[in-house]
Parts: C-alpha cells; structure tokens; sequence
C-alpha cells in the first residue's frame, strides 16, 4: 500500500474511531501531501460513514456517536473542501426536517436526522413542534431538495398534510420532494396525503430520500 | 472499583428509610385537594419548585444536552462496571442491580431533568431525590366500588398475582372504539384499562385544538361506555391522551362522563430526561383533582444513553425523574431498543438483560411500581407474536412487574392488539407464580422459547376483526387453534399452563 492509501485509510479508522485530533491531523497531512481531497472525502468520509452505518444497523454504535461522526465528517470535510475548485464541488444533497406541529417526540425524527446525514446528506433539523410555515420558510431559505416530517400521534398526522397542501397552495410543490414517517404513518397515508415518500424506519428513510433524489 | 469506594455508603443511604408505606396509599377519592397539604407533608419536591426552576434555571441546547447525556452515562456505566455478560436473558445477579440503582441515582442528580420548552435543565439535589424515593407510594388505589383495586409494587421473584392492564395504547376506529374497551373490561383480571388514540371522530379528521379536546372528551366516554357494557362500571379508566396540549389533558376531568378522581391519566417523561411544560402543568391539575398518573420510563437502547448499560442507567433515573416532575408513581418501566421498536429485529438478549437489570433494582431500592408494557415485534393472530408475548410475560413475575397493555410494536390503527394476547400474558405470568419458577429456572425457559426465533423475521399480523370475534369475546377459528398450538409448545418446554383455556364464550 503507497503512502496515499495508507493516509486515506488511516483518516477513515481515524473517522470510525471518532478521534477528532488524530482524523484533522491526518486531513492536513492529506492536504499538505497534494492528494487529490476529492479522493479522500469518497475513500476516507464516505466510506467511513458506510461501516458507521452498518454499525448502528447491527446494534454495535449508537445515536451520540453517530452525532459525534456527523459533527467530525463535517468538520474534516470543509477541510477538504476548501481544496476543491468551487466549480467541481459536488453539492450534498440538503434536507429539511421537522416533527410537525403539535408533537414533541424527538426519538424518530432524530434518528432519521442522523442517519441521513451520516449517509452525506445536508441536514437542517427544525426540532420539534414546529410549524408549516417555518418549515417552509426553511426549505426555500436552505434551498432543501427534500422536506422530511415526523409525526408520532394520530393527532399530528394532518399537520404532515398541512405542510403538503400548504406547498401546493404556495405554488411551491415541484420544488421540494417531501417523506414521511413516524409511528403511525404508513406507506398508505402518505400516499394519501400526496407526499412522495416514506421512510418506516431510519434505514427505509435513507433509501427512500437516495431514490428519490437521485 | 472507584464506583464503590462511595457505593456502599450510598447504599445504605438508599436503604435506610425504604420501609412499606401503606399509609400513603394514593387514592383519588380519599385525597381530594391534596395538592398543596400533600406537598408540604409529603416532603417530596413541590411541583412548583419544579416549575419555577424549568423557568429559571440554566439554559442548555438540546444538542448539549443530548450530548452530555451520552457523556456522563458512558461515564457512569464504567465507574460502576455494568457490563452485559452476554448470553443471558435475565440477571442473577445482585450486586448488579445495587450499583445500577447507585448509578441511575448519581445520574439524575449529575445531569437533573431537561425542561423541553424552556431549554432549562432542572437541577435536583442528591436529597431531593432521595427524599423522593422515600416519600412515594408502593400501593395505588384505583376504581370504584366492586370494581375498585389496589396496584401494587412487587418483589423479584414474587408470589402475588400479578394486578393487569391489559389492552390499549394503539388506534382504533370510532365505530370499534365501545365494544373493543367492553372487550378488554371482560377479561375479569383487568385491574384498569387504558385509552387510545384515533384519527377521526365522528367522521371528521382530528386537527386542531378545538376538535382534540371534543375527540379526547369522546374518548372518555367510550372507555366509561365501554366499562359499562362490560358490567364494570366502576373499573378504572387511564385517559391516553389524544396529544399534549394542556387543553387536552385537562378537558376530561368528569366525573360523570369522563375521567373520575378515581380513575388515571399517562402523563410520560420523555426519551433522554426531557420533560414538558404541558404535562407538568396537568399534572399540577391532577394532583389537586385526585386522579392517578402513570409514565413510560423505559429507556432506549441504541438511542443517546448508549448501548444497554447505558440504558440500564437511563431507565433507572428516568422513572425517579417522572416521580419528581409529574408524580407518576406507577411505570412501565425496563429498556427497549430502537431495531426492536422499529420491528428490524425480534429479540436482543441484552435488552431483556438490562430490563431485568433495571427492574430488579427499582424494586428493590425505590417503591416504583414497576409494569411491563410487552411490546412483540409481531402482529395479532401470529405465533411469533404469542411466544414474544410468553417471554415476557415469564421475565415479568421473575423481575417484579405487573403487566400493561401487549400491543405490536408498529401499531397502526385496528392493528395492535386483541384481548386474547392480554388473557395470554395473564395465563403465561399465573404459570410461572404457580410453579414457583425462579430466576435460574425462567432463565432456562426463555433460552428454549428463544430457539424458536432463529432465522425468523417479524410477521405483520392481522387487524383486531381479521382474528378476533369482539361480539362473541374470542379468537376466531384460526387464531384460538393456534392460541393451543403455542400452548402445547411451553408445556413441552416446562411451562405448566394449565388444561383449561383463557378462551370462552362472551
């Protein structure tokens, strides 16, 4: 193994490990080596936030870490970046998401929020009880590609369709594909309701939001 | 071990005062006003001090608090070295669930309870909670007249009957709302019942505040209907709220067509310590009304308390921390996992490890009055679905819990439960008491019983009218065949059920 590989696969066990100092260092040293930063965000983040992946699917990581990865992934990719001709960025798909109104539960949407982005979407999570407005609001400022709303009670579910019918009476539905989950829901209702997806857990999510915006 | 270099001076702490209380059995019709007396000679933290201090105290982001959660649990599962041994469904041993209860105590008082609105955390002292534990009861007294009952907190191993739940917690249609809480009413074990949500009522969608307060109202008084019709008219009702605005928890105090003093609402802590400024404020209300209060305290696995050990210490304090903020003395309690909930896989020896875990300590060094809400990651009218069922129900009596409400994990409207998986926990949970079956012995039992789900997946399961016969009050053909099928398996693993069947004629 050249030195090239041997910096890349050491940044993405230092990812997997989660050793923020040890992961920045290397980038540097990746950087300052004149590999391609291209290169390392597919072999070094990308396919480190795969295994992640798969750990949390086997039950082995779990929803801190998964942050700690994200915030890491983030961090060391706009290092990288920053190395990359402005026209040959490849822009991450963004993602808006919400527990509607009326609902705090956190668990599911949280979840959903860290699996997304660790599968290298840009995430924008709005929390809990928030509004169709603001969701709105913050899919045109962000300029999502894909709103995803959460709901745990029969009683928040029309707030998922309030989003729905709200985009179509701004004119604004072309613009943002929109999943669905949460206890309740199924694939039936957002059907129903007009959304594009569903994601009936985490997993689902993740391949429902690569189907639909690839 | 640094853990325990303090640990058995806590212990003794813990220990000193936990004595039976049976004079502060909590009964609605007896305490009617207690809220402010009550607080003062209870000793237990007000609900105002808690109130005052979501208002007031330091302000934290959710993120850092999600965060430091995960810190200080990570932290607390090393300095008290609990550690799953692996390959083993229940805890044997002790010492375990003396350090876990030392651990979720040290947690709570480390990280406090996080106020959601307000982004405050609410701080609590190491007094306050233990004054806490001391001060709640282990008897709740529920129901009126013929139909009044007395939940109680068990022992590990213990030999009482279990008090039951048994159905609820899932979606129905208003058209089978009445007859399937009749149902539910019928099975002569149920000590109380508790609601359920819906998407419609009286054919018009639920949104908005106006039209949830009429549908939670409608919801009483289908449960009191319900009762009635069983001839149980005086059975305890649990209002499932329809959702979480103050309003809704609020508007079903009735004593004629509602919620009775005598009767109870859910009023849950939230995932990770969170607790919510309409809830408490119900449950200020609720105080002064008299009505009982129940919380989902599980922890969640896989979630920000980590893996299992993690959870172990969530679901330790969680429960204390729902005492504290809401007054909820009765818990379904224990730790699930996030691929379990989510139907992805079907059993995780460790969960069913950290529950016991859990609920051995909170029985034994707190009053909590601990259930198990038996979650199978199948549907009705399915095999799988009753052997999920029995093991839980055999860990239940072993680790000191009652029984609530067995529903599918992705319950969907009309789609989670039928009275016959209820009767069957019932039966399974009488078994293991009338055969004094140890730790050691159900232990055994479960790993036979686990057997049978190698290489299987989650089965969907049908709608309650697809297996059911709710004018009849029994299984359809189908389902009570294989109700006997599963049967005749745990008599062959060493379960002694019995030759008569739950199933009978309404």
């Amino acid at each position: 193994m050249g030195q090239e590989e041997q910096l890349l696969e050491a940044l993405k066990a230092a990812i997997i490990a989660i050793d923020t100092e040890k992961a920045k260092e290397l980038t540097q040293q990746i950087i300052d080596a004149g590999i391609d930063p291209k290169r390392a965000i597919k072999i070094s983040i990308k396919e480190a936030a795969e295994i992640i992946g798969q750990r949390f699917d086997a039950g082995d990581v779990f929803l801190a870490e998964l942050v700690m990865v994200g915030d890491l992934m983030d961090e060391i990719g706009g290092m990288l970046e920053q190395h990359i001709p402005a026209n040959e960025l490849t822009k991450k798909r963004v993602i808006v998401i919400a527990t509607v109104q009326g609902d705090v539960h956190s668990v599911g949407k949280n979840l959903v929020a860290v699996v997304l982005r660790s599968a290298g979407f840009e995430v924008h999570d709005m929390g809990v009880d928030v509004a169709s407005s603001l969701i709105i609001q913050k899919a045109k400022e962000v300029k999502a590609d894909m709103i995803a709303l959460s709901s745990l009670l029969t009683t928040t579910m029309p707030y998922q369709k309030e989003v729905i019918d709200d985009l179509v009476s701004m004119g604004l539905r072309s613009k943002f594909k929109v999943i669905l989950g949460g206890g309740p829901v199924t694939r039936d209702y957002a059907d129903k309701v007009g959304a594009d997806g569903y994601g009936k857990d985490a997993f689902d999510a993740v391949d429902e939001a690569k189907k639909l915006l690839a | 071990m640094t853990g325990l270099a303090s640990g058995p001076d806590a212990m003794r702490t813990f220990t000193r005062q936990i004595e039976p209380c049976d004079a502060q059995i909590i009964n609605g019709a007896t305490n009617q006003g207690i809220a402010s007396s009550a607080h003062e000679r209870m000793n237990m933290i007000s609900l105002l001090d808690i109130a005052e201090r979501a208002q007031t105290s330091e302000k934290v982001e959710e993120k850092t608090w999600d965060m430091g959660l995960y810190r200080t649990i990570s932290e607390l599962v090393k300095k008290y070295e609990i550690k799953f041994p692996g390959d083993c469904y229940l805890n044997g041993d002790d010492s375990l669930a003396e350090r876990a209860f030392a651990a979720g105590v040290e947690c709570l008082e480390r990280l406090g309870i996080y106020c959601l609105n307000t982004k405050r955390r609410v701080r609590l002292t190491r007094d306050e909670i233990l004054t806490a534990i001391e001060d709640a009861p282990r008897e709740i007294l529920m129901g009126e007249g013929r139909d009044r009952r007395v939940w109680k907190q068990r022992k590990v191993e213990g030999t009482e009957p279990l008090n039951v739940c048994p159905g609820h917690h899932t979606p129905y249609t208003e058209d089978l709302a009445p007859l399937v809480v009749k149902n539910f009413a019928q099975i002569p074990r149920t000590d109380f019942i508790e609601g359920f949500n819906f998407t419609q009522v009286d054919g018009r969608d639920i949104v908005g505040a106006p039209m949830e307060v009429y549908a939670s109202r409608r919801e009483l008084g289908w449960m009191r209907e319900g009762v009635r019709k069983a001839g149980r008219p005086g059975l305890a009702v649990v209002y499932y709220p329809i959702n979480t605005r103050a309003e809704d928890l609020i508007c079903v105090m009735d004593p004629e067509n509602g919620l009775r003093r005598t009767d109870g609402i859910l009023l849950s802590l939230l995932p990770d310590l969170k607790m919510e400024e309409n809830m408490l404020s119900a449950a200020i209300v609720y105080e002064e009304y008299g009505s009982f209060k129940l919380s989902g305290s599980f922890a969640l696995a896989g979630g920000f308390c980590g893996g299992v050990e993690g959870a172990i210490v969530e679901g330790i304090a969680k429960p204390l921390a729902a005492m504290i903020a809401y007054r909820d003395y009765m818990h379904y309690t224990g730790v699930e996992h996030i691929h379990m909930l989510n139907a992805r896989q079907i059993l995780m020896p460790g969960v069913n490890w950290a529950r016991s875990v859990v609920n051995q300590a909170l029985n034994r060094f707190s009053h909590t009055i601990c259930m198990r809400w038996i979650i199978p990651t199948s549907g009705s009218g399915t095999e799988l679905s009753l052997l999920e069922i029995a093991m839980q129900s055999i860990e239940a009596p072993l680790n000191g819990m009652n029984l609530y409400a067995p529903r599918h994990c992705r319950t969907t409207t009309n789609h989670g439960q039928t009275p016959l998986e209820a009767e069957w926990m019932i039966e399974v949970s009488d078994a293991v008491i009338g055969q004094g079956m140890t730790r050691r012995d159900g232990e055994a039992l479960l790993r036979k019983i686990a057997q049978r789900f190698v290489g299987q997946e989650p089965a969907t399961g049908c709608d309650i009218t697809e297996c059911y016969d709710l004018i009849h009050h029994r299984p359809l053909p189908p389902y009570e065949k294989l109700y006997h099928s599963v049967k005749a398996q745990l008599n062959e693993m060493g379960l002694n059920l019995r030759e008569s069947s739950v199933v009978h004629a309404g």
